[in-house]
């Protein structure tokens, strides 16, 4: 058996027999406070288990890292002044396994004046999933949403390789990569206890893995990410079109009497 | 028309101007805002995903909700509060100060798009309203600046320091009609909705959709229905004197009986004729677009001029010309189009 202590809990009650990622930003838990203390700007901080051994490192933007420190099993991604995408990567080496977490973490600031995509195309580690692309302003992952991923080892896309798709909430999917190395995934609209037409701001994780073996060495690789419930919940497009129907009939009675208007005038 | 008029050549300079900033991101990849300004004196809307910068009433919102009302809530240090929205300004203004209010009249996708409507409306044959009254227009001009003021600063403010709901935070954002247009333009129907989610968010959403379709059906028969209100509008009126590139009036006794500059104005800026003492007549509706210009028959008494350079003089050849290929543009549309293939099928021998 491979071993795979790695763990990053998901409130203390997320836990899969092997190779377990499973996070959530103490800021999530937090994020029912109002507006001024939402503190979104903040270091954010995951709860990890058995780090023993491992290596965590934080890339910013514009690729320069730092060592981290884990403390009471906590890694906290610390304020780095600018804004963006910044990645955190946990890696084991068991000598004949090797395992690693990457998670991309939107942090704010003043301008990085940095493209993600150089950040997602920096090798971070030998065999590693990679967002393509990235959500960026004003989006992010969602469930109902289709989202692409690809598989790299040491750089080189992976074809035909198999990724599978987890999310607390117990969905799981497996796909193949396709001749580019990519994958795309729906991800799953799984959330319990919706009622259709209110909003929830329930959050949840997803993990994307896979296994890769290379010679003697065996690789496995976690890419998380938080998605949310998709608003089409509470947002109707039909709803939508009709208002946007009645404001153009509107439009039209509008211009009509300035017409008139003028012809009176 | 074949010859190519200032009129022509802003067209293609619109129509290159929306396809780069809706769809650029799709060449140049995701974020390249962050590489260009995040602070476009034009429409960019952030939820295009596709988009390649971003419009500047984006993050003074966020700045005014994020940062300044949450550093007066907690009585932290001002300066730093309203920094980034220094920063913003300054970048706003950096490029401002290039095209000044021409951002509008020649870049913005918004403005664009409700030429194209314009443009759809004419040759459908509807009946275009040439000019709206001096007293409408008088009503409608304080608009802009209330939405500067109250949805784009004080909403966002007022939310940041925990006296609105957070739907509140970038209000004009949820009713902007650029949000809509350019996301549907990339093909995606997500921020055409009504959101149920509270009473926030279903009154934006109404007010945005209805917004949307008034605005359709308005630019159809109306020219630029909603830049007369838009607080970008507002916002370069601010800044519109320190702009290289303004609009002079060299007044002439005949400017007070003419009046086809004010006729063309699409923002319907009756002053540009009537006003016969200022010489920079870049008035805070101007969009910079020069048809005032192409308009003119006096020679030189309207110009366009980059810092102390004239690059458009009006001309009376070029007027003559103008008017010449105005009117037979105006006179193609679907009901001649129709009329003159129903004389034409009766004048057939049976």
């Amino acid at each position: 058996m491979k071993p795979s202590n790695l763990v990053i809990l998901l409130a203390a009650s997320m836990m899969t027999p092997t190779g377990l990622v499973a996070a959530d930003e103490e800021q999530n838990l937090k994020s029912s406070k109002p507006a001024v203390s939402h503190g979104h700007r903040g270091a954010k901080t995951f709860h990890i288990d058995n780090l023993d051994g491992a290596t965590i490192t934080y890339i910013k933007p514009d690729l320069s890292s730092q060592p981290i420190t884990p403390v009471m099993g906590k890694v906290t991604m610390p304020v780095s002044g600018v804004d963006n995408y910044h990645a955190l990567v946990v890696e084991k080496d068991w000598g004949d396994h090797k395992e690693v977490i990457i998670r991309y973490q939107y942090m704010f600031g003043r301008p990085s004046k940095q493209n993600p995509v150089r950040l997602t195309a920096a090798q971070k580690s030998e065999f590693e999933i990679v967002p393509d692309p990235l959500p960026r302003e004003h989006y992010r992952y969602h469930s109902q949403q289709t989202w692409g991923f690809l598989a790299r080892y040491r750089g080189e896309l992976l074809k035909n390789h198999p990724l599978t798709l987890t999310t607390s909430n117990g969905s799981e999917q497996t796909l193949h990569t396709d001749e580019h190395g990519r994958v795309t995934f729906q991800i799953p609209d799984d959330f319990p206890g919706l009622t259709e037409g209110e909003r929830s701001k329930q959050t949840a994780q997803l993990t994307i893995s896979g296994e890769y073996q290379q010679s003697d060495t065996s690789y496995s690789t976690q890419l998380v990410a938080d998605y949310r419930v998709n608003p089409s919940h509470w947002q109707s497009t039909e709803l939508g079109l009709l208002v946007l129907g009645i404001g153009f009939l509107a439009g039209g009675y509008l211009g009509q009497n300035l017409k008139k208007r003028d012809k009176k005038a | 028309m074949s010859t190519l008029n200032l009129s022509v050549i802003r067209k293609l300079v619109q129509i290159s101007a929306f396809v780069f900033f809706v769809y650029g991101g799709l060449i140049t990849g995701y974020y390249l805002e962050d590489k260009l300004s995040s602070a476009l004196p034009a429409l960019s809307c952030a939820y295009d995903f596709q988009g390649s910068d971003l419009c500047t009433l984006i993050p003074i919102q966020h700045q005014m909700d994020h940062r300044l009302g949450e550093t007066i809530a907690k009585g932290g240090n001002l300066l730093m509060g309203v920094m980034p929205t220094l920063i913003t300004l300054g970048t706003f203004l950096v490029l401002f100060v290039i095209l000044n209010k021409a951002f509008c009249g020649w870049l913005c996708p918004l403005g664009t798009f409700q030429e194209l409507l314009q443009i759809i409306g004419q040759k459908i044959g509807l009946q275009r309203q040439e000019s709206l009254s001096k007293s409408l227009v008088g009503k409608i001009r304080p608009v802009k600046w209330f939405i500067l003021v109250v949805l784009v600063f004080g909403f966002p403010l007022l939310t940041g320091m925990g006296m609105l709901n957070h739907d509140l935070g970038d209000p004009f954002c949820k009713i902007c009609p650029s949000r809509i247009l350019t996301t549907l333009a990339t093909g995606s129907t997500e921020q055409l909705h009504v959101d149920t989610a509270n009473a926030t968010t279903i009154t934006l959403t109404l007010l945005a959709d209805f917004l949307f379709g008034l605005m359709i059906a308005l630019g159809l028969t109306l020219r630029q229905p909603f830049c007369r209100i838009c607080p970008m509008l507002a916002l370069h009126a601010v800044f519109r004197k320190m702009g290289l590139l303004r609009l002079i009036k060299n007044a002439s006794p005949r400017c007070d009986r003419c009046g086809l500059c004010a006729k063309a104005c699409p923002m319907d800026i009756h002053e540009i004729h009537t006003d016969m003492t200022s010489r920079n007549v870049t008035f805070e509706d101007c969009t910079l677009c020069g048809r005032c210009v192409e308009f003119c028959p006096d020679k030189d008494v309207l110009q366009l001029k980059y810092a102390f350079i004239p690059v458009f003089k009006a001309d009376p050849q070029y007027f003559k010309k103008r008017k010449k290929a105005q009117t037979n543009w105006e006179k193609q549309n679907l009901i001649t189009w129709f009329g003159n293939k129903g004389r034409n099928s009766r004048a057939e021998p049976s």
